[in-house]
Formats: C-alpha cells, sequence, structure tokens
C-alpha cells in the first residue's frame, strides 16, 4: 500500500515538473520573440540612421523690422516734407531659408529661395565640385565674384546695419553660368581667386542694366574675377580687385557691341585689439558702359551721355568684446557711402548717406539693431530731358531683428 | 647686326626672369611652419569673424558641420586645411 502510495506521489510530481517546465518553455518562447522583435525594430532605425552619403540640411536668413521716413524735396528753393513708416520696413524684409545638400565630401548643392520685398525670389542655386585642394567647381545660378559685400557681408544677421550700401549689392549681378574658385597658402601670407564666365549683363534702352537673365541676348559671355591677398598669417586684412567684362547690347541691335566694363576694390580688416573687436570694410565699385544713343522714357527720344557709374563705402563697428555682461553683446557701427549715377542723363545723381547705429547680439547670430541713415541726392539729371533737378533727404530711423535660421 | 643680338638677350633676360618669378610663386604656394602649426580652434576665431562672429560648436551637429563648412569654404574661400582643422575643432 506504501510503494503504491510512493509511486502514485512520484508520478504525481513528476507531472507537476513536466507541467511547470512546459509552462517556463512557453513563456520563454513569448519573450524571445519579443526580444527578436525589438532587435529587429533596432536594427531597421539604425540602418536609417547611418550617416551615408547625403546630407541636407536647411539654414538661412530672416530679417524683419520697422521703418519711419521723413522726405524734404527742394526744388528752387521750395521745400516741401513728408513723414511715412513702414512695418514692416518694405526694403529690408527677408525671410530666406537656404537648402543645403552634400554629397559625400565633394559635391555641395545650394538653392536660397527668399520671399521679400519683390516677392518671391532666387537668391542663388547652383551645385558646386569640391575637384582639388584650392579648387572648387561650381555652375548653376550664383553671386558673381564682384568685391565681397554682397557674396560675403550683405545676410542681415551679418551687416551691422539695417540698410545695404546704396549701390554696392546693386552693381554685384547674381548670374547663371560656371565659375571656379579657391583659396592658397602663400607662406605665411594667403591668396584667394575666382573666376566665372556667366550670361552678363543687359543693357537697357535708357543705358542702364539688368542682370540674372537666363537668355543670353547675345553671343558674347561676360568674364568676372576677382583676386584676393591676405598679407597677415592672423588673416586680418584682406584686400582684393575685381572687374567684370563684357557686351551689354542685344545681338542684331545697334548697341550689339556696347561693352560693360565693371571694376571694384575691396578691403576687410578685422582685428581684436583688447578689449575692443575692430571690423573696418570698405568696397568701391566703378561701372563704364559705351557712349551710345539712349531712349530718354519721357518723349522716346534718343540722346547720349557720358554712362559712368561709381559707388563707394567705407564701415567701422566696434564691439567691447573684453566687457562683461550687457555692455559686450552691444556694437557700435557707422559708414558713409556714396553712390553717383550718370550726370546729364534721366536718372543722373550724386547720392550720399551717413548711417550709425547700435546692435544688441542676443548670440551669435541674432541681433536686434537700431539704426539712424541721412540720405541727400543732389539731381544732376539733364533739365532738358524734363527729370528732377532738386534736393531730396531722407533721414530714416530703422528697428530691425536678424536671425540666421 | 647688333640690334638683334640685343633683342636676344632682352628676350633670354625677360624669359629667366618670368621662371624666377612663376618658380618663386609655385614655391610659396605652400604654408609656412607658423601657419601650418595652428590649431583648429585658433583658426577658427581667425577666419570665422572676418565675416560674422565665431560660432558656437553646439550649434550644429558633426554631420552638419561638414556640410556648414563646404559652404563657408566656397563664401570665405579658405584654404582646404583650413577648413579641415576648423571643422574639426566645431564637431569636438
Amino acid at each position: 500500500m506504501t510503494q503504491q502510495k510512493n509511486i502514485i506521489r512520484t508520478s504525481f510530481m513528476l507531472l507537476l515538473i513536466i507541467l511547470q517546465q512546459t509552462a517556463i518553455k512557453a513563456q520563454q518562447t513569448v519573450v524571445d520573440s519579443s526580444v527578436l522583435d525589438r532587435i529587429t525594430e533596432l536594427e531597421k532605425q539604425v540602418s536609417y540612421k547611418k550617416s551615408g552619403e547625403e546630407h541636407f540640411l536647411v539654414v538661412g536668413v530672416a530679417t524683419m523690422g520697422f521703418a519711419a521716413y521723413k522726405t524734404t524735396n527742394t526744388i528752387g528753393g521750395i521745400a516741401s516734407t513728408s513723414k511715412t513708416n513702414s512695418f514692416p520696413d518694405a526694403d529690408n524684409f527677408e525671410f530666406s531659408p537656404m537648402l543645403l545638400w552634400r554629397h559625400g565630401s565633394k559635391f555641395l548643392m545650394e538653392f536660397e529661395p527668399s520671399f521679400n520685398n519683390n516677392g518671391l525670389s532666387v537668391n542663388w542655386a547652383d551645385v558646386s565640385y569640391f575637384a582639388a585642394p584650392g579648387l572648387i567647381i561650381r555652375a548653376g545660378y550664383f553671386v558673381l565674384p564682384f568685391g565681397t559685400y554682397a557674396k560675403r557681408e550683405a545676410a542681415g544677421w551679418i551687416d551691422k546695419l539695417a540698410t545695404d550700401p546704396m549701390g554696392i549689392a546693386d552693381m554685384t549681378p547674381t548670374d547663371y553660368g560656371v565659375e571656379v574658385e579657391g583659396g592658397l597658402p602663400l607662406g605665411n601670407m594667403k591668396m584667394n581667386y575666382d573666376l566665372a564666365l556667366t550670361n552678363g549683363n543687359q543693357l537697357n534702352p535708357d543705358g542702364t542694366l539688368t542682370n540674372g537673365n537666363i537668355v543670353d541676348n547675345n553671343n558674347n559671355k561676360t568674364v568676372t574675377g576677382r583676386l584676393g591677398l591676405l598679407p597677415f598669417s592672423n588673416s586680418s586684412l584682406e584686400i582684393g580687385v575685381s572687374g567684370m567684362f563684357g557686351k551689354v547690347g542685344d545681338q542684331g541691335a545697334l548697341v550689339q557691341n556696347t561693352s560693360g566694363n565693371l571694376y571694384a576694390f575691396d578691403l576687410n580688416y578685422v582685428k581684436t585689439l583688447s578689449p575692443i573687436l575692430l571690423n573696418i570694410k570698405s568696397q568701391y565699385n566703378i561701372q563704364n558702359i559705351g557712349n551710345v544713343n539712349y531712349l530718354n522714357p519721357a518723349d522716346s527720344s534718343t540722346y547720349t551721355f557720358n554712362n559712368h557709374t561709381s559707388s563707394f563705402f567705407a564701415q567701422c563697428s566696434i564691439r567691447p568684446v573684453g566687457a562683461e555682461g550687457f555692455l559686450k553683446n552691444l556694437e557700435l557701427a557707422g559708414r558713409y557711402t556714396t553712390f553717383n549715377t550718370p550726370s546729364n542723363s534721366t536718372f543722373g545723381a550724386n547720392q550720399h548717406s551717413v548711417t550709425i547705429g547700435l546692435d544688441y547680439w542676443l548670440n551669435w547670430r541674432s541681433v536686434f539693431k537700431i539704426t539712424y541713415d541721412s540720405y541727400t541726392n543732389n539731381s544732376t539729371a539733364s533739365k532738358n530731358l524734363g527729370a528732377f533737378t532738386g534736393t531730396t533727404n531722407i533721414n530714416t530711423f530703422y528697428l530691425q531683428f536678424s536671425i540666421q535660421l | 647686326m647688333k640690334r638683334p643680338k640685343f633683342k636676344n638677350i632682352s628676350l633670354l633676360i625677360a624669359t629667366a626672369f618670368s621662371i624666377f618669378i612663376v618658380v618663386s610663386l609655385i614655391d610659396s604656394c605652400k604654408v609656412s611652419q607658423q601657419v601650418a602649426a595652428k590649431s583648429g580652434a585658433q583658426l577658427w576665431a581667425e577666419n570665422c569673424q572676418r565675416c560674422h562672429n565665431t560660432p558656437s560648436p553646439s550649434t550644429f551637429s558633426a554631420e552638419q558641420w561638414e556640410t556648414i563648412g563646404l559652404h563657408m569654404q566656397t563664401r570665405a574661400l579658405i584654404t582646404d586645411d583650413e577648413r579641415k582643422k576648423i571643422v574639426d575643432f566645431l564637431k569636438q
């Protein structure tokens, strides 16, 4: 009887063990399956996030503000004054996200659409190939290497003042073509070069130029080049000389052989003279177009004039980088600008402006600016052509915020 | 008969002078020891502020700095060595 009981007990124990093992095994199977699923999912995520060859990045700039104008026109000793304001400042509003694609380490595509006072436009759209040390080849729609302001200093979060120096960026076209550029060591010095072949400017009937034309108006391509030299080993000073040469007249027109020859000289000096960061920038542009017969838009008659334009600016800013707290983020800037358009034309004028500003840097790439600009326009246009021949003064107060996106 | 000889000598001198200038320029197109010894941090401080404030390294990821470095090289025309050193510094 006792032996029978032992057999039953042992059998029952064995049954319990078998059931327990089965349950544990079943549980283990469930756990293993979920872990495997999770591992598979993670592997997918890792595979998706691996560095790869293509990299996409959105940066850009946003600039907005307010401007209050006081305009005084004086003709024959009689002055009239008007006051206007705009919110945001119509000439200095910009929202421009810049899209950058990098393929490996050799290709870079740049595309910057821009919403500004001209509506929706494109600042540049190009492809760069980093062919060799000191050699970048670019094709597409890009800012020409004429001076340095338009290509390097015009963005709202870089410019110390709320306005562009008149005539400087206007004479630097963005154009369609190809470009080679690079920076090279030169012992303790450095040099850089930039050479572009593009469709070129086009001559308007009134003697002004347009640029950025996707279809060329003649078979002549425009050559634009700049040479820059940084004579000091600390790169504090850069001086540059630029030229732009090409025919601007329409193919088959009387003005088809008319040339536009432009020159620019630029200077950039940035140095920390403790406790101050000193920043000096300057550029001088010259534009000569052939003296042919131009159209007077007032009565469609033709006339001629010396089609010479020049512009110049010199800007200085100081920032107390050695100070502490609030003061360290302030920057004081001043600029003098001249812009002279052809005298005895319908749009001739000697213009100059004095601009001062105080900036507060919220961080390295966002700034709040207070700028005051005093602008004077002495007309040199021809009275005989019925143009305005008086003087215009515009005093403008700007508040502006700009950020690099 | 003497003038052509003088012309030939002048041509020879001009050619030799041109070769000397070209060789000197090519030879000088290398980095001096003082410049080669500069760190990425020093180049970052010297070159970025030529146009704008020096950027914070924390602004972009390592991969993004590679892209920004190429974009900046097309604008400021820094040398390849400068770009590589500056980007390496900003990626740290």
